[in-house]
């Protein structure tokens, strides 16, 4: 059997109940905020009020003057060297950000300092007489604005706020736009928006001094990256740092950069050498974790009168917030949404022009989809203006543009190669499950009576199992980004399976036990998986960018599979048979054909254990193995259709139905591709409809509550039909792509569209998100200003 | 800061404590009974993830005080995970899929709860609304409707 097939017995793309729901439901399941230890103190930060300006004293004395106070630091008691990025590509500048500022403060949330009382309460009463004194100064709250002549700085020494800009250009888009019957041009500011985790971060760390053994637990998705930086910046020595991935409550990418507060804790910890925990809270979160998306996106097309697309030019300018932020750096958005522009569409020629400005807000970080969501969005806005002007219908007007089945491997004028995909099906299927001909018939008669329906058609195609081929494909520099799993059967014949990614939601537990239990050929519950601890876990890179399922897939099954043939080695001893006559079902090694001649696997393995004779020459008899997994570029791809109606006198829109086309591969549990799909919808469509982080001028943050920055509730969200279409890649192990972005991805630019549709008999002007009610209405005429 | 001595029933036990009257419900049984079941989201109110149930009626544990609790008998998760019809719960969330990362899922237990013991034969749209006080991050809610639905389904 080739390394890249797995074995689909009953586990395999079965609808298999997940085994974390139990501790969950019944409230035992413990996360970071629910972990004490003995002596532990409690930190809070005191942030700045101001998004610029410079610190010109702090008094720390009344804070520490009150009862029950051990500790107030500020930036310059602090040692540990600054966060700064990774990122490694040419003209890049570096924004290095001190854990807790020093002399200049560069968004509101900034911490300048840091409380540890006995008691949390009593820790935020101190942080309260903390007196910090600034020196305000102007603060830019947009990219416009930074990008001025006249701009203060953010980092004097750079000399712009620039901090990244590039022009690519691939094929020949000044040919392609000067021979183009018809161009169009959109523009869209992308709103600001976040992951909003429904647990905040969370930080306990604990120093014990005689071993030297210093741990933190962090609500984080990479361990071994937090680890790795702790130790860099704390100039710890990392064999004594162990980094704990409890239960997370939700990271969608906002828990993968170290965050400053994480390394404020360990250090604390290391200073006070007794147990200190900060559990965020609700505001802080909304004020200082990464925030996400806000992009200005400038995108033209140059189209053939037949609807065919010769070419785009756009420009993506992100705007960074005060810090190019640590690991993803301010190319985090307007890069990814650059590079991915073309989409699923066979477009060669493209220019694109990416920049990232720093402004005074808060620094942008991770959020499932990345850059992708707002430039999909704008792009799939402007396909239905050229449709609509080209008369053509919005649907085949894209098909006819996409890259048909006997295309694949397809390489994309960037650089990507699309191994497989269902792009022109996934269409079809979307819009069959919705009844696309049935809809337009009813739009007709619903408006003949005031009632405003649209329908958007959004398909994607999603970059997922990020290894170093695809960093390659996407960031065009080589991140080395790869993980491994250690599966050990034991004496009792009993399964753990280590996992160096992480889990925040995802059900790791259930699905690669699924894999193990096919390739071992035993049950579920004879397999434990363990995850989240450096101590225990081998080393990876942890869960981001789709790739849990590809990589710890495929590395699960890789050792799984070398365990299971030292099994049938050590059986095959025991039994005087060649090995490749048995096999393993339902934890019993038997002879194929001849089930009843066999044994039990923990039969098995306890020889294989304790009788040297099951030995053979040459061989390592141990029931482990772990193996490294750096997979092949692979893209998922599907299509979201959402049907919405608009009330034009209140400017509501309202999402009525939804349904989604998803093809990630190989299937390991269609339940949690399906509640990814759904999760990462509801948050497109708050995206498209609610969820916005608002600066005034000045750049005070006025949504610091989920009074102000809106979620979607089980009112909001409809139920989502979804389907599955199967086109395994044929270059990752078992054929599995990931899947867990798209719907953030494709459901924003699914749901503005279908604003948009709805609304076309009033011709409506829509250049920002999100389609709050006063934007709606203002987008056709009914309120100015 | 002066404390007060109160004594509450929780699932279904007496519980003594001595409380600045400042500190929340919330905290008083998450730090002080150690019943870390019930989580804190947003602490205005607006999440419901540390919704419990006072004498009956689902309310948000971050919005009271401990001493607002005197005297009353408050059920968390954990007294919802030890009663005799937790399984069907337990069952419906699960083959539903009605949770993901599960931090929401102590409160949106406690509502499904109250709305299983007030509303008889609700309607998918009843049940939204019920539920639209209980954010949901991970799922879509999708499978928390149809958990819901479910339970509601086998109740009537």
């Amino acid at each position: 059997m080739s390394e890249l097939t797995i074995p689909r017995g009953k586990h395999v793309g079965a609808r298999v109940n997940r085994v974390e729901d139990p501790a969950l439901l019944a409230g035992e399941a413990k996360f970071v905020c629910d972990l004490t230890l003995p002596r532990m103190l409690h930190a809070a930060f005191v942030r700045s009020p101001y998004a610029h300006a410079r610190i010109t004293s702090i008094d720390t004395s009344d804070a520490l003057a009150m009862p029950g106070i051990e500790a107030v630091l500020t930036g310059s008691d602090i040692t540990a060297y600054p966060l700064s990025d990774l990122v490694a590509l040419e003209g890049l500048q570096k924004t290095p950000q001190p854990v807790v500022a020093t002399d200049r403060v560069r968004f509101v949330g900034e911490a300048v300092a840091v409380v540890v009382a006995r008691d949390p309460y009593v820790a935020e009463d101190a942080a309260a007489r903390v007196e910090v004194d600034y020196e305000e100064l102007p603060a830019m709250t947009s990219v416009e604005a930074a990008m001025g002549d006249d701009a203060p700085l953010l980092f004097d020494d750079l000399g712009s706020n620039v901090v990244f800009q590039t022009t690519r250009t691939f094929g020949d888009p000044d040919v392609a736009f000067a021979s183009a019957d018809r161009t169009y041009r959109r523009r869209m500011r992308g709103n600001r928006f976040v992951a909003a985790p429904m647990e905040t971060r969370g930080v306990l760390a604990d120093f014990e001094r005689a071993s030297g053994k210093l741990t933190v637990w962090s609500s984080n998705q990479m361990p071994d990256l937090l680890r790795v930086t702790l130790s860099a910046v704390l100039q710890f020595p990392a064999q004594k740092l162990r980094a704990v991935a409890p239960h997370v409550g939700g990271g969608f990418g906002q828990k993968m950069t170290t965050h400053p507060e994480e390394v404020v804790v360990a250090y604390l910890a290391l200073q006070l050498g007794r147990p200190v925990r900060w559990i965020e809270d609700r505001r802080e979160n909304l004020l200082a974790a990464a925030h996400a998306k806000e992009q200005v996106i400038e995108l033209e097309a140059a189209v053939k009168d037949d609807g065919t697309i010769l070419a785009f030019r756009s420009r993506c300018v992100g705007d960074a917030g005060g810090y190019s932020f640590n690991q993803a750096s301010a190319l985090i958005e307007p890069w990814y949404s650059a590079t991915l522009m073309p989409g699923v569409y066979k477009v060669q020629n493209y220019e694109f022009e990416v920049l990232a400005v720093l402004t005074n807000k808060t620094p942008i970080g991770p959020y499932r989809g990345v850059g992708w969501t707002p430039g999909h969005t704008i792009r799939e806005m402007l396909l239905d203006e050229i449709a609509s002007d080209l008369g053509l219908d919005p649907a085949e007007f894209r098909q006819r543009n996409m890259v048909t089945a006997g295309e694949f491997p397809y390489k994309a004028c960037v650089g990507q190669v699309y191994d497989s995909g269902s792009f022109i099906e996934s269409v079809d299927k979307a819009l069959e499950m919705i009844g696309y001909e049935e809809f337009r018939a009813e739009q007709e008669s619903a408006r003949a009576r005031g009632c405003h329906l649209g329908i958007g058609i959004s398909p994607y195609v999603e970059p997922t199992g990020f290894g170093s081929e695809a960093a390659q494909q996407q960031a065009e520099f080589p991140f080395p980004s790869h993980d491994n799993a250690t599966v050990t059967v034991d004496p009792t014949g009993k399964v753990t399976v280590a996992l160096s990614v992480t889990t925040q939601g995802q059900g790791h537990k259930t699905t690669f036990a699924q894999i193990a239990a096919d390739t071992l050929g035993v049950e579920l519950e004879d397999i434990a998986v363990v995850q989240g601890d450096t101590d225990t876990s081998p080393f990876g890179m942890g869960t981001y960018a789709s790739r849990a399922a590809v990589i710890a897939g495929g590395s699960v099954a890789l050792a799984a599979g070398e365990v299971r043939q030292k099994i049938l080695d050590a059986a095959g001893v025991l039994l005087e048979i060649a090995a490749d006559d048995l096999t393993i079902e339902s934890s019993r090694v038997s002879v194929k054909g001849s089930p009843g001649r066999g044994m039990s696997l923990g039969d098995v393995a306890m020889a294989a254990y304790w009788a040297p004779t099951t030995r053979q020459e040459g061989k390592d008899p141990f029931l482990s193995a772990t193996r490294f997994y750096d997979p092949k570029a692979t893209y998922g791809n599907g299509c979201i259709v959402a049907v919405v109606e608009v009330d034009v006198e209140t400017g509501h829109a309202q999402v009525k139905r939804l349904a989604v086309v998803e093809d990630c591969g190989t299937v390991l549990n269609p339940m949690i591709v399906e509640g990814q799909v759904r999760g990462a919808i509801a948050q497109g469509i708050g995206g498209a409809l609610y969820e916005s982080i608002v600066y005034s001028e000045t750049g005070q943050p006025l949504t610091t509550t989920y009074l102000d920055y809106l979620l979607p509730t089980s009112t909001e969200v409809p139920s989502i039909e979804v389907g599955h279409l199967e086109s395994p890649s044929p270059l990752t192990v078992g054929g599995i792509k990931g899947m867990g972005e798209s719907g953030l991805i494709a459901a924003q630019g699914a749901v503005v569209s279908a604003v948009i549709d709805a609304l076309d008999p009033f011709d409506p002007e829509i250049e920002e998100l999100p389609l709050s009610p006063d934007r709606v209405l203002r987008s056709i005429g009914r309120i100015s200003g | 800061m002066g404390k007060a001595a109160i004594t509450l029933t929780v699932n279904g036990a007496e519980a003594d404590g001595l409380v600045e009257p400042r500190r929340t419900l919330a905290d008083f049984l998450r730090e002080d009974l150690a019943l870390t079941g019930t989580k804190l989201g947003c602490e205005q109110g607006v999440c419901g993830a540390c919704t419990v149930l006072l004498d009956g009626q689902a309310v948000r544990s971050c919005l009271l005080f401990a001493v607002q609790a005197q005297g009353a008998s408050v059920t968390t998760v954990e007294g919802l995970a030890a009663s005799e019809d937790f399984d069907a719960l337990q069952k419906a969330f699960s083959d539903n899929h009605g949770l993901q990362c599960g931090y929401c899922t102590p409160g949106v237990l406690m509502t499904t709860r109250a709305l299983l013991d007030t509303l008889s034969s609700p309607s998918e749209n009843e049940i939204r609304e019920a539920l639209s006080g209980n954010i949901c991050r991970c799922t879509g809610y999708h499978g928390i409707v149809e958990a819901v639905k479910e339970l509601t389904a086998a109740q009537a």
